[in-house]
């Protein structure tokens, strides 16, 4: 008997989203559970495919991820996240010249923000600087919406955003952690122009999802191949590098609720 | 894994003191570097007099999995950060700080001018000592790539297509002398030999020379090009295997460049190439095993060369070409001995070896048809040198010693396979079957 193929809908955000998904077809087909996937340009494409079951399994932004559970009443099954995805921050970072001591000094100055479907470069960070008194009325905004409906995954709208404090047209500016580290480990902040001024609270990031109605065997078959991905074999390690993480992890739900509320208050739902 | 008491083991708890650095300028060579000698799980405090170290390092632990536990405040209010060592991209085995490999007194012979001005103060430092500083693993994995022996290797690596993993079948104990002596004995064929002292001779002399440079340097060919087969299948940990092998080809380089000019500087010009000769090399190509190969190239082929380098230069017609007899002879000699201690080696490890080599010799001499003589051209030319001319009663004299030489060709090349570790009558067979183009 064939085993069924699932399909997973994923995110062309990046030509390197073919092999990642290359890689993983030939991983899941050696551990017994073959898939296929499809690629869409954006994000509300995905949530709709995976809605109208034309895909089995999606693998979604936390703005997807919680859309896709609103769509369900919360009946969508959250199958897994990568290591990375847990506790992930912004940072609000600053020119050391622009004079800015503390989150009030904000007031005033020029914010520049990632693309506006960016949880951890745009949404989050102005709920969490809304939620610790920052009038944003007072605040001038610098956006950088590039590759919208990508939801920040090409991470272009936050080097846009380091770009635009190197260069002086903002005082300030909302990055991820994990870029953040990334541009300092690599030697490409001068920790005498730019400094971060505050993290925020962490929240959680991506996970796969899929429709209630996918068969408890089917799920527990594709957590089974996912979770045996391991940064030590040097077939998977390509694959694990490009997707960002070391090692997949359960879903969790408890990293989703100042999302929820940060759409809420925006209405962007 | 290799562990020797002197070296540290991965160290559980560490402090680094950061000043005032920040994490992108300059903190990052501290901390990484010491997590780098610690094993997972260990703790690692930083202590830092930078406050935008607290917003920055918690972040550059969650990138890189390393767990940030918490910030304290140090005895003298500075504060103090500590980090539990992730599992993740830790690299295997011990670390090598601490070693120090002996330093012994040059050697006057290998003394150069400069050298000499302040002989006392002169050190060498030897392959054949740092293997015995950091000797070869019985076993190599093809996933730590070509990193040099002794290095910690982040496991995930790709794998490699080293073939050749087995220290006992391709590193004989005294690879890294019989290495820094090919180093040392390296010549020049274009500086190093008294071109100017070759005066024009007799044609039919310098046509044979000719002819039987061009025959050499056809043989050496082959054996720059078998042996350079298995160099990319030796896997890195025995890496003076390859060195080796590098030198080798360097010499047949030479000898290829030197056999060639000796044939063109007085006349004589490039001889002929026999089918004789070219299905015997050819037959070469075939092993695709190292050690058969190896006894097939090196220890019976170039050791029954070491008689026909002897006897040219003990029959050259000038000072200069029985030099270049004995510098090739020289480097020849090396290969031989590295050959033998191959095999020797191998043989002491694997018994059943001798059934291998034998077949592969009868399968070479089952591949060179009914030739059973030396080339044609070849025979006739060495006669004509031993010769000293083409006088029919020199000529018949010429005729002896060429005879004389294949006898001695036999009972060296029996001899060598005794040395080998064959006994008395497998020699003899094995000698019986080798081919009458020498190589």
């Amino acid at each position: 008997m064939s085993l069924k193929t699932h399909v997973i809908g994923a995110v062309a955000y990046d030509p390197k989203v073919v092999t990642i998904w290359e890689g993983m077809r030939e991983h899941f087909r050696e551990q017994g559970f073959p898939i296929d996937f499809a690629l869409y340009s954006n994000y509300e494409r995905s949530v709709e495919a995976l809605l109208e079951g034309k895909v089995d399994i999606a693998w979604h932004t936390p703005l997807a991820h919680v859309r896709v559970q609103r769509r369900t009443d919360g009946k969508s099954l959250s199958l897994g996240m990568r290591d990375s995805d847990r506790d992930f921050r912004a940072k609000i970072v600053v020119r050391a010249d622009a004079g800015i001591r503390s989150l009030q000094d904000l007031h005033g100055k020029m914010l520049a923000v990632g693309s506006r479907d960016s949880t951890q470069a745009r949404i989050l960070p102005l709920y969490f600087l809304r939620k610790e008194g920052i009038d944003l009325k007072r605040v001038e905004l610098l956006p950088f919406d590039t590759d919208l409906g990508k939801h920040g995954d090409t991470g272009t709208s936050e080097l846009d955003v380091l770009a635009a404090l190197k260069a002086g047209r903002a005082q300030a500016g909302t990055v991820g952690d994990l870029i953040w580290a990334n541009e300092q480990a690599a030697g490409r902040i001068d920790a005498n122009r730019l400094q971060v001024l505050w993290t925020t609270p962490p929240f959680d990031h991506c996970s796969f999802d899929a429709l209630p109605s996918l068969p408890r065997e089917a799920a527990e078959g594709f957590q089974r191949a996912l979770f045996a991905m391991k940064w030590e074999n040097p077939r998977h390690r390509p694959v694990l590098e490009m997707e960002g993480l070391r090692e997949w992890l359960p879903a969790r739900d408890s990293g989703y609720v100042t999302l929820r509320e940060a759409l809420d208050q925006e209405g962007y739902w | 894994m290799r562990e020797s008491p002197r070296e540290p083991r991965p160290i559980s708890v560490a402090a680094v003191d950061g000043g005032d650095l920040a994490l992108g300028a300059g903190l990052l060579a501290l901390v990484r570097s010491t997590l780098d000698v610690m094993e997972p799980g260990g703790v690692l405090a930083v202590l830092s007099s930078s406050s935008t170290v607290r917003e920055d390092l918690p972040s550059w632990c969650r990138l890189e999995r390393h767990r940030y536990v918490g910030l304290e405040r140090a005895h003298d209010g500075r504060d103090q950060h500590l980090i539990e060592r992730g599992r993740y991209s830790h690299a295997a085995g011990s670390n090598e700080a601490g070693i120090h490999l002996p330093r012994k007194p040059l050697p006057e012979r290998l003394r150069s001018d400069a050298a000499q001005e302040r002989p006392a103060e002169r050190l060498q430092v030897t392959s054949a000592d740092m293997l015995a500083s950091v000797p070869m693993p019985p076993r190599a994995s093809p996933y730590t790539g070509f990193a040099p022996r002794g290095a910690r290797v982040e496991p995930g690596g790709p794998e490699y297509p080293f073939t050749l993993l087995d220290r006992e079948s391709i590193a004989p104990p005294e690879v890294a002398q019989i290495y820094d002596q090919a180093v040392v004995q390296q010549w020049d064929a274009s500086r190093d030999i008294a071109w100017e002292k070759i005066e024009p001779g007799s044609p039919k002399v310098e046509a044979a020379i000719g002819q039987i440079m061009t025959f050499l340097a056809e043989n050496e060919l082959s054996a720059l090009y078998v042996p350079a087969r298995f160099l990319p299948r030796i896997h890195p940990a025995y890496a003076e295997v390859a060195m080796l092998i590098a030198q080798q080809l360097a010499d047949e380089a030479r000898h290829i460049d030197v056999f060639m000019k000796r044939a063109r500087i007085a006349g004589g010009g490039a001889g002929i190439s026999t089918v004789i000769t070219s299905r015997s090399l050819h037959s070469l190509l075939q092993p695709d095993d190292f050690t058969e190969a190896t006894f097939l190239l090196s220890v019976l082929g170039e050791g029954t060369f070491l008689d026909l380098l002897r006897f040219i230069e003990d029959n050259a017609p000038d000072e200069t070409t029985a030099n270049i007899m004995r510098r090739a002879r020289n480097d020849e000699a090396r290969h031989v001995r590295f050959g033998l201690a191959h095999v020797r080696h191998a043989l002491s490890q694997d018994p059943s070896l001798y059934g291998r080599l034998e077949a592969a010799v009868h399968r070479r001499a089952a591949t060179l048809g009914d030739a059973k003589s030396v080339p044609a051209p070849v025979q006739d030319a060495l006669t004509i040198l031993a010769a000293g001319g083409v006088e029919p009663r020199a000529l018949a004299q010429g005729h002896e010693k060429f005879q004389k030489l294949l006898q001695d060709m036999s009972v060296n090349r029996v001899t060598r396979l005794l040395n080998a570790g064959f006994t008395q009558a497998q020699a003899e067979v094995l000698s019986g079957l080798h081919t009458a183009n020498f190589m």
